[in-house]
């Protein structure tokens, strides 16, 4: 009985992970590499932040937030964006690239707090 | 005063490993008095842990920004309220607050149960001790609230993402979620341990796991009108890793709180809710070790540390160490009953369970995907909102309906004429309902025109409760209605309590399915006298606002709604620049 209960659980389970498939990869821009799929890109902000975010788009680019790589790429998002979104700040898009620019879904980007509020790293 | 703090600490730590080294040598040896010392040493470590507490209160409250961590989160502009809020604004407060939490509630379990429970707590007494040294032993040599400087001039101010009033309760209600879970797990082990594991160890936590699920569940709603309010996207709930983080243990405690019934009742699941509690508990921890550990990303980035690995070591000790515990006291677990029948109350608390715990796994794997992505194939990868929001569907769903069958079917077997006879009014209802909604459109959403459905049959089947079993009171002889409806409650207020949070969960099931059903979203460029319309609702922009408030200056957009020319009221749209 308990058995069939968490088979049949499982089975749910499989069906999902077969029709949908893996998780969107998360990568910093240095990564992109030129890749088209969807993924979901995590970076540092660099000027300048040109556009508006409502009707023609937000432009900025995306450097590694690790500072590991000089390589950045240009954003075009639309949508909201919180308090928290500035120059310097760490954010999170999905998207996929075209045309050497990385076309945000509308709505997906999210702001990390900023770093003045964490003790720096001994 | 930071070596008040200090000192503070420091005999916490030392009185709660006295109270785990005696504790259990006298629970082993059967030394009561040894075991009313070790109890006393916790009592008196809450009174040390008050202290410290106080000592950062204080020095929050004065603005001493020779304490480090008052100067990292606070500053002269700050308004009183935000600057004792920042007391578990930061890593070091929270662990205080974590440890004083913790103490209270060792201690009202000591209390109240040294007469009544004194073998069962004689190992529980360890068990609580042990959590209190982790913490306290962060607290002195990992993560110190009380590292001071010489104090420059003015401090660096709060996050201004927390500088909202639900911030200044959202954590508390979290916390002592958070925390009190480690009673009931205490209990359970303290009961394995001292080979007592009849039912006692629920009868007497079920108020604190009670409580402790209260406060869990309300510190998430107020987390998602904080989300509201002030993360950019306007949304409560996102699916995201800290958030998941307060969902999981509180998923598995609302699992436990109903198979422990099943366990009072007919002295079964007994394994099943030792490991419930375990997870509940280790989820708790597992929770904290994500939010400080930094290993995923997630908007509530936290401060991250070192001390990540502190907390993974000890979630590794709690679930080796009550696995190794439960297999060792297996014999002793075996049910005394077995399941009669697939319609029984019993069986549904089994459905729901099942159900509970696979929602819950299913949210873990989510969490942990990213990293097991990471270490497996070298590229992290995230399982996005359409993932979670397929499983919440395909359990979420089930359980809905769960909660309008679960509690009408009888104990050990139900004849399917009875229930046939319970659940004509409920079908009828929703059914209706249903054709009514579908006739009215709903059927945009299958998802949301099945949860509305489900909800009408749910709460069809509350208030029929009600009625009949007032009813019944009045043919028995109470005088009035309201009279028969007061004892129906007061004679049995488990079961009607339990009814009352089934209605409240329907309503929080309405507005999620609502909200996530149904919403519509319209862009547009407003000038001022302007109006967008939204599925049937106007928007006029009608002025822009601008407040100095004393850590912000708050610009507000506010519009006027209407509907079919019926005015509403208006709402406002608005950006906040901090000072502080």
């Amino acid at each position: 009985m308990i058995a069939l209960s968490v088979a049949a659980v499982l089975a749910v389970f499989l069906l999902y992970a077969s029709i949908a498939g893996g998780g969107t990869p998360a990568l910093a821009p240095s990564e992109l590499d030129g890749r088209t799929d969807k993924v979901s890109l995590g970076g540092k902000v660099v000027g300048p932040i040109r556009g508006d975010q409502y009707v023609r788009g937000l432009r900025f680019r995306l450097r590694d937030i690790s500072g590991g790589s000089p390589e950045t790429v240009e954003v075009l998002y639309r949508g909201s964006v919180s308090d928290q979104f500035r120059l310097g700040r760490d954010v999170r898009v999905e998207g996929s690239l075209g045309n050497g620019v990385f076309v945000a879904v509308p709505g997906s980007l999210i702001t990390k707090c900023p770093s003045k509020y964490a003790p720096e790293k001994s | 005063m930071p070596d008040l703090g200090r000192a503070a600490l420091v005999v916490t730590l030392g009185l709660a490993l006295y109270a785990l080294v005696a504790g259990a040598w006298a629970a082993s040896k059967r030394r009561r008095r040894l075991a009313q010392s070790a109890q006393n040493a916790l009592l008196a470590a809450f009174a040390t842990s008050l202290v410290a507490g106080a000592v950062l209160a204080v020095a929050l409250v004065r603005r001493d920004y020779s304490f480090v961590y008052v100067w990292q989160f606070t500053s002269s502009e700050l308004p009183m309220r935000y600057t004792i809020s920042s007391f578990w604004g930061g890593q070091a407060g929270s662990l205080l607050f974590w440890l004083v939490l913790l103490c209270g509630y060792s201690a009202a379990a000591i209390l109240l149960n040294r007469r009544s429970s004194r073998d069962l707590l004689a190992w529980t007494v360890p068990v609580l001790a042990a959590v209190a040294v982790f913490f306290s032993l962060l607290l002195v040599a990992v993560a110190s609230p009380f590292v001071t400087q010489v104090a420059p001039l003015d401090g660096r101010g709060l996050n201004p993402s927390l500088q909202n009033p639900y911030m200044l309760v959202h954590p508390i209600f979290l916390y002592l979620g958070y925390v009190g879970l480690t009673v009931p797990f205490a209990f359970a082990m303290g009961a394995l341990l001292s080979r007592r594991t009849d039912e006692r160890w629920i009868v007497v936590t079920r108020r604190t796991t009670l409580f402790a699920w209260t406060a869990l569940g309300l510190g998430q709603l107020l987390g998602s009108k904080w989300a509201y309010e002030e993360v950019g996207w306007g949304g409560f709930y996102a699916w995201d890793p800290v958030e998941n983080a307060a969902l999981m243990p509180w998923l598995a405690a609302t699992a436990y709180l109903h198979s422990v019934m099943v366990q009072e009742k007919r002295g079964m699941l007994r394994v099943w809710n030792v490991l419930l509690v375990t997870l509940a508990f280790a989820l708790s921890i597992f929770g904290t070790f994500l939010t400080r550990s930094g290993i995923l990303s997630s908007i509530h980035s936290f401060t991250q540390s070192s001390i990540g690995a502190w907390f993974l070591g000890f979630l590794a000790v709690i679930v080796a160490g009550s696995l190794v515990l439960v297999f060792s006291r297996l014999p002793l677990l075996r049910a005394r009953t077995r399941l009669e029948s697939l319609v029984s109350r019993e069986a549904t608390f089994l459905y729901n369970n099942l159900l509970l715990v696979a929602l819950c796994l299913t949210v873990l794997w989510g969490v942990v995907y990213p990293i097991l992505s990471e270490a497996a194939r070298g590229e992290g990868a995230n399982l996005g909102a359409g993932y979670y929001n397929f499983f919440l569907r395909a359990f979420g769903l089930p359980l809905l309906l769960l909660m309008g069958i679960g509690p009408l079917v009888a104990w050990r077997r139900a004849s399917l004429r009875s229930l046939g006879k319970t659940f004509l009014w409920p079908l009828g209802v929703g059914t209706v309902v249903g054709v009514a909604l579908l006739a009215l459109g709903a059927g945009s959403s299958i998802p949301g025109l099945v949860a509305y459905t489900f909800s009408a049959f749910v709460l069809t089947s509350i208030v029929l409760e009600f009625a009949r079993g007032t009813r019944a009171r009045k043919a028995l002889g109470d005088p009035t209605w309201a009279q028969a409806l007061g004892r129906l409650i007061g004679r049995n207020r488990r079961r009607y309590g339990g009814y009352l949070v089934h209605a409240s969960i329907v309503m929080l099931a309405i507005g999620i399915a609502g909200s996530s059903a149904y919403d519509s979203v319209g862009e547009g460029r407003v000038a001022r006298g302007d109006t967008i319309s939204v599925s049937g609702y106007r928007l006029q922009y009608r002025a822009l606002g601008e407040r100095v408030g004393p850590n912000a200056t708050e610009l507000r957009a506010v519009f006027g709604v209407e509907r079919d020319g019926d005015e509403l009221g208006t709402v406002a749209a608005g950006k906040n620049a901090y000072t502080a």
